[in-house]
Formats: C-alpha cells, sequence, structure tokens
C-alpha cells in the first residue's frame, strides 16, 4: 500500500481551476518529483497535501487512513511536512530555538530528548555551528538549510519540498540533492520536491509527475519524461513537442 | 545536551530577596503616600504583565483589556457585598473574568490590527452593558465595598503577592517551550502551523490567563478603591493603560512591562496632580518616542546602555572597540 495517496485532487478559486482530478501516489522510501510551468498548480497541490486549503473535491489518504479534513497542524502531527519556496524562519527565534519549537510538538518527550534531535538535526543539514544566531545573519542558502531543518525536527515521513534548491548557486544546489537523498536514506523518509533546476530534479527523483494547467499530462521515470512529447510540448511548446515525437 | 533552567538560582534568588526586601518595607515607617503609589504599583504589574502575555507574547495587541479588569472587579464586588472573605472573591473574580474571553474568542482568527480594533469594540461593549446592567454593577452610582481601613492597608502584601506571581510566571512562560511556542505563534502563524503548532489553541489559552489575571487585579484594585463604577472600571482609558505600561516598559520582554507600570503609576500621580489635562498628551509623546527610538522600551534603552557601558569599558582597557551582534527583536 502505498504510503501517501490522493484520489481526484481538484481544487478552484474563484473559477479558476488551480488543480483538476489528480491522482498521486508516493511509496515509502521513495522521492517523487513534480514538475510543470509556472501556474501549473504545484504549490497548490503542496498546499493541499500539507492542510493549509483544504480541496474543492476528492481525498487524500497517509496510509490508508483519510487525512483530508485535518488543519495543517494537524497534519504535521500526522506526518505529513511542509516547506516553503519563499522561506519563513521565525525571525525573533535563534536557529537552534526554530528548530527546537517544530521538534518539541512533533514528539511528546521530554525537552532534554528534543534538544538532542535538535542538535542532531541541525548537524545533518550543516547549521551546527552557532546555532544562537538569528536567522536573519544566514544567507538565503543557510535560511534554506534552516527551513529543512525545521521541518525534519517534526519527525515527518512525508516531507513535501517546494523549490528547495531554487535560487541558491550549483554547487549549494548540488549539496542540497546530496542531503535531500541523505534524509531518505537515512532517515527513510518519504519526500515529494517541486524544482525548476532540472538537473536537480533529474538526478533525484525515483519518479516524475508532469503536471500542465492543473492536469497531470504525464508520469513516469525520468528518462521516460523526458523523451515524452506532450511533456516537451509543455515546456517548449506544441511545434517543438511534435518535431521530438516525429 | 541539558535544557537552560526554567528559573536559573540566581534569578530565583534574587527575585525572592527583591520580594522580602518590598514586603518588609512598610515596617520600615513607610509614608502614606509611598505605601499607596507601592500597592497601586503591585496591582498595575500584574495587569500589565497579564497583557503583555498577549499583546507581547503572543503577538495579538489588545485594546480591550479594560473589559476583564472591570469583570473581575464587579464579580469580586458584589461576593464581598454578600460577605465572602476578600481572597475568596478576587480569585471568582479572575475565574469569570478568563471565561469571560471565550465567548470572544472568534477574535484571535483576526490578525494584527484587526484584533486590536475588535478588542476595542469588545471593551465598549463591555462598557455599556455592564453600566446598564444596573441590578449587577449599581450602574453609574457603582458599589460601595465593605474594605475597612486596616485590610485596605493589608492590601500592600496581596497586591504585591499577586504582581510576585505574575512576575515568575511571566518569566517562567518566557523561558519555557511553551514560551517558545508563543513566540512562534508571534512570529508567523502560517509557518506555526506548519510545524505542528495549533495557534488557535495557544492563543485561547493565553487570552483566558490574561482575562484571568487581569481579572484578579481588578478586583484587588476594587477593594482598594473601595467604590467602584462601570464608567471608569471599563473605561477605554484602562484598556489603554495596560497598552501604555507595556509600550513604556518593553513589549514581549518577561519583566519590562512592571517597570512601564511603575513608571506609569507614578507619572500620572504626579501630573494628575498638577496638570490633570497634561497626563494623556504626555503619554502620547512618550509613547511616540518610544516606538520611533527604543520599540523596547525601558528595558531597550537599559540594554542600549550596559552596551554602550560594556563597550566604553573595553576601549579603555583594551584600547580597541568590540564588533557587538545587534540585539535581535523582541529578545529582552
Amino acid at each position: 500500500m502505498a504510503l501517501l495517496a490522493a484520489r481526484g485532487l481538484t481544487r478552484r478559486f474563484g473559477g479558476l481551476t488551480a488543480l483538476d482530478r489528480v491522482d498521486l501516489t508516493l511509496g515509502e522510501g521513495e522521492i517523487l518529483g513534480v514538475i510543470g510551468p509556472n501556474g501549473a498548480g504545484k504549490t497548490t497541490l503542496f498546499s493541499l497535501i500539507g492542510g493549509s486549503i483544504q480541496p474543492s473535491a476528492g481525498e487524500i489518504l497517509l496510509d490508508g487512513r483519510p487525512v483530508t479534513g485535518l488543519a495543517a497542524h494537524r497534519r504535521v502531527r500526522a506526518g505529513i511536512v511542509r516547506t516553503h519556496q519563499i522561506v519563513r524562519p521565525f525571525a525573533n527565534l535563534t536557529i537552534f530555538e526554530n528548530v527546537m519549537v517544530a521538534a518539541i510538538h512533533a514528539h511528546r518527550r521530554t525537552t532534554g530528548h528534543a534538544r538532542d534531535r535538535v542538535a542532531e538535526v541541525l548537524e545533518l543539514v550543516g547549521l551546527a555551528d552557532r546555532p544562537e544566531r538569528y536567522p536573519g545573519a544566514l544567507t538565503l542558502a543557510g535560511r534554506k538549510r534552516l527551513e529543512l531543518a525545521r521541518a525534519l525536527s517534526t519527525g515527518p515521513r512525508v516531507l513535501l519540498l517546494d523549490e528547495v534548491v531554487a535560487g541558491v548557486n550549483p554547487a549549494e544546489a548540488l549539496a542540497f540533492a546530496q542531503l535531500i537523498r541523505r534524509i531518505r536514506d537515512e532517515r527513510g523518509v518519504s519526500v515529494i520536491l517541486t524544482e525548476h533546476v532540472m538537473p536537480a530534479v533529474m538526478s533525484l527523483s525515483d519518479r516524475i509527475m508532469v503536471l500542465e494547467y492543473g492536469k497531470r499530462i504525464a508520469e513516469g521515470t525520468p528518462a521516460e519524461i523526458v523523451a515524452d512529447p506532450r511533456v516537451i510540448a509543455a515546456y517548449l511548446g506544441s511545434e517543438a513537442g511534435q518535431g521530438a515525437a516525429s | 545536551m541539558t535544557p537552560p533552567p526554567l528559573l536559573p538560582r540566581r534569578m530565583a534568588g534574587a527575585f525572592a530577596l527583591g520580594c522580602a526586601v518590598l514586603a518588609v518595607l512598610p515596617a520600615l515607617d513607610l509614608s502614606p503616600y509611598a505605601h499607596n503609589q507601592l500597592t497601586l504599583s503591585y496591582v498595575m504589574i500584574a495587569g500589565a504583565l497579564a497583557w503583555n502575555w498577549m499583546g507581547g507574547f503572543v503577538g495579538q495587541v489588545s485594546f480591550g483589556h479594560a473589559a476583564m479588569f472591570g469583570v473581575g472587579a464587579f464579580v469580586a464586588g458584589r461576593l464581598m457585598l454578600d460577605g465572602l472573605p476578600a481572597p475568596l472573591c478576587w480569585l471568582a473574580g479572575g475565574a469569570v473574568a478568563g471565561l469571560f474571553t471565550l465567548p470572544v474568542h472568534p477574535t484571535l482568527r483576526l490578525r494584527g490590527p484587526y484584533f486590536s480594533i475588535a478588542t476595542i469594540g469588545i471593551g465598549e461593549v463591555s462598557r455599556v452593558v455592564f453600566t446598564y446592567w444596573e441590578g449587577f454593577t449599581g450602574g453609574a452610582t457603582g458599589l460601595s465595598l465593605p474594605v475597612t481601613a486596616v485590610q485596605k492597608y493589608q492590601l500592600y502584601w496581596w497586591a504585591l503577592a499577586l504582581a510576585a506571581m505574575v512576575a515568575l510566571a511571566s518569566i517562567v512562560i518566557r523561558r519555557s517551550s511553551f514560551g517558545l511556542r508563543l513566540l512562534a505563534i508571534k512570529a508567523d502563524v502560517d509557518a506555526a502551523a506548519d510545524v505542528g503548532i495549533s495557534a488557535a489553541l495557544y492563543q485561547d489559552v493565553m487570552f483566558a490567563l490574561s482575562g484571568a489575571v487581569i481579572g484578579v487585579s481588578g478586583g484587588i484594585f476594587a477593594s482598594y478603591f473601595v467604590f467602584i463604577e462601570p464608567g471608569d472600571m471599563f473605561g477605554f482609558d484602562r484598556s489603554i493603560a495596560f497598552v501604555l505600561m507595556a509600550v513604556i516598559g518593553g513589549v514581549g520582554t518577561s519583566l519590562g512591562p512592571a517597570l512601564g507600570a511603575v513608571v506609569f503609576v507614578v507619572l500620572r500621580t504626579q501630573l494628575l496632580a498638577s496638570y490633570p489635562e497634561l497626563h494623556l498628551g504626555l503619554y502620547g509623546v512618550l509613547v511616540i518616542v518610544i516606538i520611533l527610538f527604543q520599540p523596547l522600551g525601558i528595558t531597550g534603552l537599559l540594554g542600549s546602555l550596559a552596551r554602550a557601558l560594556a563597550r566604553r569599558m573595553q576601549r579603555r582597557i583594551f584600547g580597541r572597540p568590540r564588533r557587538t551582534p545587534p540585539p535581535a527583536p523582541g529578545e529582552a
């Protein structure tokens, strides 16, 4: 059984259908890439799975149990955590406290244990030196690492990464890709990620889903996706797609 | 890794010593004027700190805390007229004031200025309703409470005990993981939800606790003034006073509002005596100056003074300025 499944997920904003009957499955320990042009519905999909907005139709199952009606904070406790494209650190808390505040909630253990977990997570993402600083002192890449650390410390089973590599330099992007793979390998966390940086998605994902205008237009391994004429059409225009198909 | 203690031993020692000194002060031939100013300050310290739990810790600035102040005062007053012992009446007043926040909990879904505006409405509605509810509050004629001169003198210690408890609670909340969650909610409600924190729950709890403490301080205040009247107890001035005390002392710091409360009480007495029309104007100017130049109020001012002094000492000893990190927002 899939760890996470969505069936017929639909979300309308007024007259605009941002997401139209999208099905999705995510296996245990799998990395699923979601790609698509701007406005394809990637972030809407994440918001629906994360619970910050509710679907107009369709349902979301975690371990076969519906989580559709749950508020965002309850989904976090169920094991679904998201990061944002535009990072939102708690500016009034130190780096350590930012991660700490996420750790204490998901695990109802004593504070002492939570602190150890935080130190561990900070070590993993590479923010272990000077955790007493405030997020304002970090570079963008550093703040993205913080966002990742904060999500990780809640002890997620499904991690939703919204453009975690976007806006950082190529060396950092490579480091992020390695980090995400380590998170999957060492912690057994399943990942759904959206990304505009194609090499990152292609090398990281076990499977890729392509969205266009809120619809799922293709799904498969990275190799299948780059050869799919519908995908090429969506990205480069229909003539290019036909060219590739012929 | 061991967490830092909620109340470090040195802090607890200093706190206990401070309370002990204040508790024996009346034995040292304290003038009635000083006795009065201190008692009032304690009541206001409790109120300002409790307001700060909402306005400073959770970041929801209330302009309607007079509602809970008044409810606490009149519930306590009524029960005292029924002959119940005063401390019991104050606690009951606090409990009712805490419950009073629950029906207005939908306003907590509003953020920033929208919440503040809604609380103005709550304060004003309460004032009008309780003024017309003559059977309970005595209407515009108010209530006279059965408080003897001796009891009134003893209120010094009751008010001190309340202020000490609320101050202690403020320190512990601010340093606990519970306080950390409150600060996260203050920083970003949505991001807090993304890490599993239910902002709604914490805001409800803090609003009720804050209201309850304000209610108790309202009860003690009522006993001290013996005569209470809804137009005054529920007045907008009272709501503003809590905001002013916290802003003057330092919004969001654990004990800043206590400093603000002392300054407020003393200033108010001085100004009311000499320039009765001027005092609100002066507060206005004070708040503008604080918000422009020192958002953390007196606490922030003391902090920068301490840093400047440390730099100067350093320069004198080592001959070179030390780079100090900028103070973090919201940090005392």
